[in-house]
């Protein structure tokens, strides 16, 4: 105990003494070097982890998230033009549109499994997703009623039908496009998160590069020495690591515009999905109201306005084989839906119907279009993954490098400055 | 040595795990969400309204009138095709088609067949049978499905040239249009569920009973002395659809109506006496009077030569006499 205290003062005046003469300085300049070294590559692997964890967020969670909205919202559109259409066709509904109601609604059910999955990293989406999970069970039962009432040749069954229809329209198709908005309002952030410009690193970096700079020169001042080789060597490490940190960055900053690009991409064909599957939902109960179905009319026009839009848009964005082609069908499913509004009008109801089912006109031009929108949606969601899965590996191995240099470069520093204090022994 | 290079790990150690805290920062999920599920608002047929008011309550009171008396034929029906020139059968004629306005979701009255996507019925038929007097074909016929509370304004904008769709001649209505001989006499009674211990509207008080819009069945349900609750739909198989859901405890409205949905739904049962005479008859625009004259010598052939009873007897049993016709001049 008493050798310890003895040994304390000792240490504390000779640090007091220490400070006012060379030996001294240099040791302050030491803790000094090790502490802004260590700090600066703390800071910066901590930008760099951050850049890479919204990188990480982005391709795991956010744009899984904003792909399954998107599904929910598809199936469930193309899951009420499905039970539409059979019910339309009269009788038992083909075999096909079945087929496709029920696969709408087992990726229905799977997506919204996905989207649940992230309610509590968001309970922004609780809402939506309590909402969809609750009703969408509800409205398949009202479409099974109607089905079961239509075997039997009952009336009532176009009743449920138009209930279903009513739920969808009223609570399922807002709900899910409210969950698509909040999901894609997460890709956007987590592409602005990775695409910030690294000036924190950049100026990190400068000032101690600068900082070490100027130690070298206080040195040889005081030396005589011209070079250093512990600093020359930290000063080396920091600029190292100064350019991985921030050229690393600029090159995520650059695949992150090209992925709000792809992003945008991949919206714009969403909706323009989205809109088809609902303006084809609109034409087809348009002729289940016969002839009592003017508001279905006026949204198919609606819609169709919006689609027209968004594929111009599309278009002009980025000039592709794809969209032209989808310009095109979306041009030839237009005409046929005159076809159809002029067959209806004039009382030819059964032809009006041939032209929307099975292989009529209206029928193969919406589905050359939605074809097409697959694609391009696909693509875009392809790039955008590609994208987020290039900038990931531009990063990956930065922090740990950015943390040893930092080491290396306090080490070295230190080191630099021992072989000088020595010298006063 | 050592004990530098233990610092060195220790100091190394230190920064990752400052590293790994402040990384680790902002994702931390908030308080889980809330279950939920604890109430549920049922799914509703598009339009549901709940009456606090009855329906009719702007309707002057139309001035008193003989209902069912409509307009006397000119003189014998015309051969197909053979219509005086200028008169509003000559210019249907000309467009081709004789668009009618009915219904698609009264079973036996105006339904569409699921099987076949055909609309058919007593009205149906009785719309085709108007085809046949004008073109001598009863496929010339464009129909359009009219909800109750459309069957005026769509004469009035002449989107049809008749409406035949189970629609009761009252004063109110001869204001706005021209009705037809009677062609077929109703009356309004109560459905119920096959459990339920009503046995007519006056036990209904305070209990929901649904009826179409427009219909003059909702202005009864709502002016009922035992006060039920009248709930408004768009179309009257919502109304079957809400019974079965448990929505409503009763649809009121005319027998024929009533009919169709028990033969649907054999679970209901129709209870209570007739509480309203309710006569059908064809709409027409106001001012197409020679149509009204030529449907009402139709009518008469129908009545003599037995078409009313064999399409009476297709949809909805064993006929009775047909409805005598009455005419104002």
């Amino acid at each position: 105990m008493l050798v310890g205290a003895a040994r304390n003062r000792n240490a504390v005046s000779r640090v007091t003494g220490l400070a006012r003469s060379t030996p001294g300085r240099l040791s302050l300049l030491a803790l000094l070097l090790i502490a802004a070294t260590l700090l600066v590559g703390a800071l910066t692997a901590v930008s760099v982890q951050r850049r890479s964890d919204a990188l990480a967020a982005l391709a795991d969670r956010s744009e899984p998230l904003a792909y399954a909205a998107q599904e929910v919202y598809r199936s469930m559109a193309d899951a009420d033009a499905s039970a539409a259409g059979a019910f339309l066709s009269g009788g038992v509904e083909s075999p096909e549109l079945r087929k496709r109601y029920e696969l709408d609604v087992a990726r229905a059910s799977a997506a919204l499994s996905t989207a649940t999955g992230e309610i509590a990293r968001s309970p922004a989406l609780a809402r939506s997703l309590s909402e969809l999970s609750g009703k969408f069970p509800v409205y398949t039962g009202l479409v099974e009623t109607a089905r079961t009432h239509n075997r039997q040749g009952n009336p009532v069954g176009a009743a449920y039908l138009r209930e279903a229809a009513q739920l969808m329209r009223e609570a399922l198709l807002p709900s899910a496009q409210q969950l698509y908005q909040t999901a894609t309002e997460g890709v956007i952030d987590d592409l602005e998160d990775a695409g910030r410009w690294p000036w924190l690193e950049f100026l990190l970096g400068a000032a101690l590069i600068t900082a070490l700079v100027l130690a070298q020169r206080y040195l040889t001042r005081r030396t005589n020495r011209v070079f250093n080789v512990g600093l020359v060597a930290a000063t080396a490490a920091c600029l190292v690591s100064l350019l991985w940190a921030v050229i690393a960055s600029a090159v995520v900053v650059g695949h992150a515009s090209a992925g709000e690009h792809d992003d945008a991409m991949a919206k714009i064909t969403a909706r323009a999905r989205i809109a088809t599957l609902a303006a084809r939902g609109e034409e087809t109960l348009t002729l289940v109201a016969r002839g009592n179905g003017g508001n279905y009319e006026q949204r198919f026009k609606d819609g169709a306005e919006v689609l027209g839009i968004l594929l111009a848009g599309a278009e002009t964005r980025e000039p592709s084989p794809v969209f032209t082609s989808a310009k095109t069908h979306f041009e030839e499913w237009q005409r046929a839906h005159a076809k159809v509004r002029a067959a209806d009008e004039g009382g030819d109801f059964a032809a009006a119907v041939g032209l929307v089912l099975g292989s009529g006109e209206a029928a193969v031009a919406f589905a050359a279009l939605e074809g097409d929108l697959v694609q391009a949606m696909d693509r875009s969601r392809a790039e955008l993954t590609d994208t987020v899965a290039r900038a990931r590996g531009v990063l990956s191995g930065a922090v740990p490098a950015v943390v040893l240099l930092a080491l290396v470069a306090a080490v070295a520093s230190t080191a630099g400055l021992w072989q000088r204090l020595k010298e006063y022994r | 040595m050592t004990g530098r290079w233990v610092r060195g790990r220790t100091a190394a150690g230190a920064v990752l795990a400052v590293l790994a805290l402040v990384a680790g920062c902002g994702a931390v999920p908030g308080n889980a969400p809330k279950i939920g599920g604890t109430s549920v608002s049922p799914a509703r047929p598009a339009g549901v309204v709940e009456l606090t008011a009855p329906p009719s309550a702007a309707v002057v009171a139309a001035p008193p009138c003989d209902a069912t008396a409509s307009l006397r034929p000119s003189g014998p029906l015309p051969a197909a095709g053979q219509v005086p020139a200028g008169s509003t059968m000559a210019r249907i004629l000309a467009k081709g088609r004789l668009t009618v306005g009915v219904d698609q979701n009264t079973y036996l009255m105006g339904f569409r067949n699921p099987f076949s996507g055909e609309l058919e019925g007593f009205d149906v038929d009785m719309a085709r049978e108007v085809a046949r007097a004008l073109f001598g074909d009863p496929s010339r016929i464009t129909f359009t499905v009219l909800t109750s509370d459309q069957r005026i304004p769509a004469l009035e904008k002449r989107e049809v040239d008749l409406v035949v769709r189970t629609m009761t001649m009252n004063c109110e209505r001869w204001q706005k249009v021209a009705f037809s001989s009677v062609y077929y006499q109703a009356g309004q009674r109560v459905l119920v569920p096959s459990t339920s211990d009503a046995t007519g509207i006056e036990s209904l008080g305070g209990r929901k009973v649904c009826a179409t819009k427009g219909s003059s069945s909702l202005v009864n349900v709502a002016n009922a002395p035992s006060r039920p609750i009248a709930v408004a739909v768009q179309d009257w198989t919502d109304c079957l659809v809400m019974l079965q859901q448990g929505q409503v405890d009763a649809i009121s409205t005319d027998n024929t109506i009533l009919a169709g949905f028990a033969a649907q739904d054999p679970y209901t049962k129709v209870v209570g006496p007739q509480f309203t005479a309710e006569p059908y008859g064809m709409a027409f625009p106001k001012q197409d009077e020679d149509f009204v004259r030529f449907v009402n010598a139709l009518l008469e052939r129908l009545r003599a030569d037995g078409t009313w009873a064999s399409i009476h007897g297709r949809w909805l049993g064993e006929p009775p006499a047909p409805p005598a016709a009455v005419y104002r001049d």
